[in-house]
């Protein structure tokens, strides 16, 4: 066990991202019914701005929160401007309209700041927190610790967004009925605004984090995000907790698949094997969506 | 009652010359339609041989391998819209289906030097066969999971792929070559140049497209319409969802089967890391662009994913301005255009037309 566990511990960070990233695109997908296959590219056009203002040299905190405003803003573009336009019809073609959106960012991104891959240095690098557990030592990077306490604040503001307020109760009601809601007097396209914000947030802190695990380059991080459909199909697109569960669950097996003999090259192919498994096992309750 | 019935017989036979003269009438519009369906099939074998006829004539060397890739595109495409436009169906795996048919033509050309056209369609049918086993799931996931399924598939497949690498005349079961030069896989010895090629790609295209166009006339392009208004109507009218959905995957997986290999005997080998999930969603993407109603947006979409970025190269245009056009490109077909390019051009073919005919008609009536 005590071998396992430095892999444990930094499997952690990536499926903290991916958890993030998951419950960004379920909160969208739950009150709009839009998949948003864009979400690692909006996050990739957020890591470059921020990338940007702190070769520029802007304070650390004003490059960060631009880079997420930005995600919002690009978030928010699409969710006003272009998806009511498909709003009539089935949540397959509005998902697959993001496509669309998504080459048109990634497109932008690359042309814009060209192909060289960067890496996204945050502050938080330096450090790392030391402890012993059992008799072995582990070493976690601030980074990744922040990671993990976003994914789980995050989880818990959303969780909270919806369960308690005004505009979780509506949001609520859109995803189970969007006409009805509509007759019933809620605003949709203000809850849809709320929705596509809350996804851009999410969508520029996961591109912060992953450029700066990863590293920074549009087309990558664009893919990067395809585990996070993982999580969200192991929450079913619906729950919030499975969702997160499902995207650490990922990224700590993913760690520990380096420990597996022969499979150790391979190993990035765990998400889609769990997605595929889960999607089996799910299969009765996923006939309708 | 016997008397009842005959009494409700009159009229009907009274009626009878009408109704025999509208079952005739019925009968010749029929036949009508179905001498104009076979025409078409002609003229779609004859317009994609043409093609491969006359291009050789016009173009360069480099342009008539980059054409090559666009047809072989073009037949993988053709599957894509078989499935979109015949069933509602989204794949995001065709070209990761694509380089399985591509893999197995290789690894048959290298190790068991088989002639080129059974390289070709061994790897139509493994693709085939996993088509078909990735369309099980489709059965009973409806839309955006089939959509989220068949994306991690491919990228199940780009990891593979880019681990094991493609077959080069190598020694072992993954027939990789180590340390030396990679083999390049023969081609079909009635197509050595890139002119013969470029014509022998273009007519396993029209035979491709020949095929689709024939299911979609018979009983399984009936039963596809079918599945498509509604299981329940489907099931009602008699038609097994199972076989008829799971062939049409099927005849898709061939379509890519086939084109992973005609690409393999253009180039000569592939590169593991050109088949990522990407690729995928862009041949989706652009057969959509392309139109998935018509033949011709098959065509369209080959030509969009290798010709148009080749174009832009020459003219010194970014790459990545093309994914920009692309991207706006799908969005205004799936928004405003669901046919796409071909069924705004025939649209425009057929205004013309009409414009032609009109004058006949005025001297006809009088």
């Amino acid at each position: 066990m005590e071998d396992y566990l430095p892999f444990v511990i930094s499997g952690l960070g990536l499926g903290a991202v991916y958890a993030l990233s998951g419950v960004g695109l379920v909160v969208l997908y739950r009150s709009s019914g839009v998949l948003n296959f864009a979400f690692g590219a909006i996050g990739a056009l957020g890591a470059y701005v921020a990338w940007t203002l702190l070769e520029a040299d802007w304070p650390q905190g004003l490059a960060w929160c631009a880079a997420v405003l930005a995600a919002m803003a690009l978030s928010l573009a699409y969710g006003r401007l272009l998806a009511p336009r498909l709003s009539h019809r089935d949540p397959t073609i509005r998902s697959i309209a993001t496509l669309g959106f998504a080459l048109v960012v990634v497109g932008f991104t690359e042309w814009t700041w060209g192909e060289q891959p960067r890496r996204l240095v945050l502050p938080t690098d330096g450090g790392a927190l030391e402890f012993v557990l059992g008799e072995v030592e582990v070493r976690l990077t601030h980074t990744r610790a922040l990671g993990l306490a976003l994914a789980v604040l995050m989880m818990g503001g959303v969780g909270l967004l919806l369960s308690k307020t005004r505009v979780g109760l509506k949001m609520r009601a859109l995803a189970n009925d969007r006409d009805l809601s509509a007759l019933l007097g809620i605003r949709v396209l203000g809850v849809d605004t709320v929705a596509w914000i809350l996804s851009g947030a999410f969508a520029g802190v996961c591109g912060l984090l992953l450029a700066n695990i990863v590293r920074l380059q549009a087309t990558l991080l664009t893919f990067l995000v395809i585990p996070a459909f993982a999580a969200a199909i192991i929450g079913r697109l619906h729950s919030l907790p499975a969702t997160v569960a499902g995207g650490i669950a990922i990224g700590v097996l993913e760690a520990l698949a380096i420990t597996v003999p022969g499979f150790a090259a391979f190993r990035t192919a765990t998400p889609f094997l769990i997605a595929l498994a889960m999607i089996v096992l799910y299969r009765a309750g996923t006939r309708s969506a | 009652m016997n008397a009842s019935i005959l009494e409700g017989a009159m009229p009907v036979s009274d009626a009878a010359p009408a109704a025999l003269a509208q079952a005739a009438l019925a009968q010749a519009a029929l036949a009508q339609a179905a001498r104009r369906a076979r025409r078409s099939l002609v003229l779609m074998v004859a317009c994609v041989l043409l093609i491969g006829w006359a291009v050789p004539w016009f173009a360069n060397a480099y342009w008539i391998k980059t054409l090559t890739s666009s047809l072989a595109l073009s037949v993988a495409a053709a599957g894509v819209a078989l499935l979109y436009g015949q069933l509602g169906l989204v794949s995001l795996c065709q070209y990761a289906l694509l380089g399985a048919g591509g893999w197995v033509a290789l690894r048959a050309g290298h190790g068991l030097g088989w002639p080129f056209e059974l390289s070709v369609l061994a790897g139509g049918l493994l693709s085939c066969v996993v088509g078909m086993l990735a369309g099980l799931p489709a059965l009973r996931l409806k839309g955006l999971y089939l959509a989220l399924v068949t994306m991690m598939m491919a990228g199940g497949f780009q990891v593979v792929v880019n681990v094991t690498g493609f077959p080069d005349g190598g020694a072992g079961w993954l027939g990789r070559v180590f340390g030396s030069e990679r083999l390049m896989m023969p081609r079909p010895a009635l197509a050595l140049s890139d002119a013969a090629y470029f014509r022998y790609v273009a007519v396993w295209l029209a035979a491709v497209l020949a095929l689709i166009e024939l299911h979609r006339r018979t009983r399984a392009g009936r039963s596809w319409a079918l599945i498509r208004r509604g299981e329940a109507a489907a099931v009602a009218a008699g038609v097994n969802i199972l076989s008829y959905q799971t062939w049409a995957f099927g005849l898709a997986g061939f379509c890519a089967g086939v084109a992973g290999a005609l690409l393999a005997g253009g180039v000569g080998q592939l590169d593991g890391r050109a088949f990522t999930a990407g690729e995928s969603v862009m041949l989706f993407a652009l057969t959509v662009v392309g139109g998935v109603y018509h033949w011709a947006g098959a065509l369209i979409a080959g030509l969009l994913l290798r010709a148009v970025p080749a174009l832009l190269t020459d003219f010194g245009v970014n790459g990545y301005l093309a994914m920009i056009f692309f991207g706006v490109a799908l969005l205004h077909a799936l928004i405003t255009a669901p046919s796409g390019i071909a069924g705004q051009l025939m649209g425009v073919v057929d205004a013309v037309r009409q414009r032609f005919a009109a004058p006949k008609d005025k001297d006809a009536a009088p």
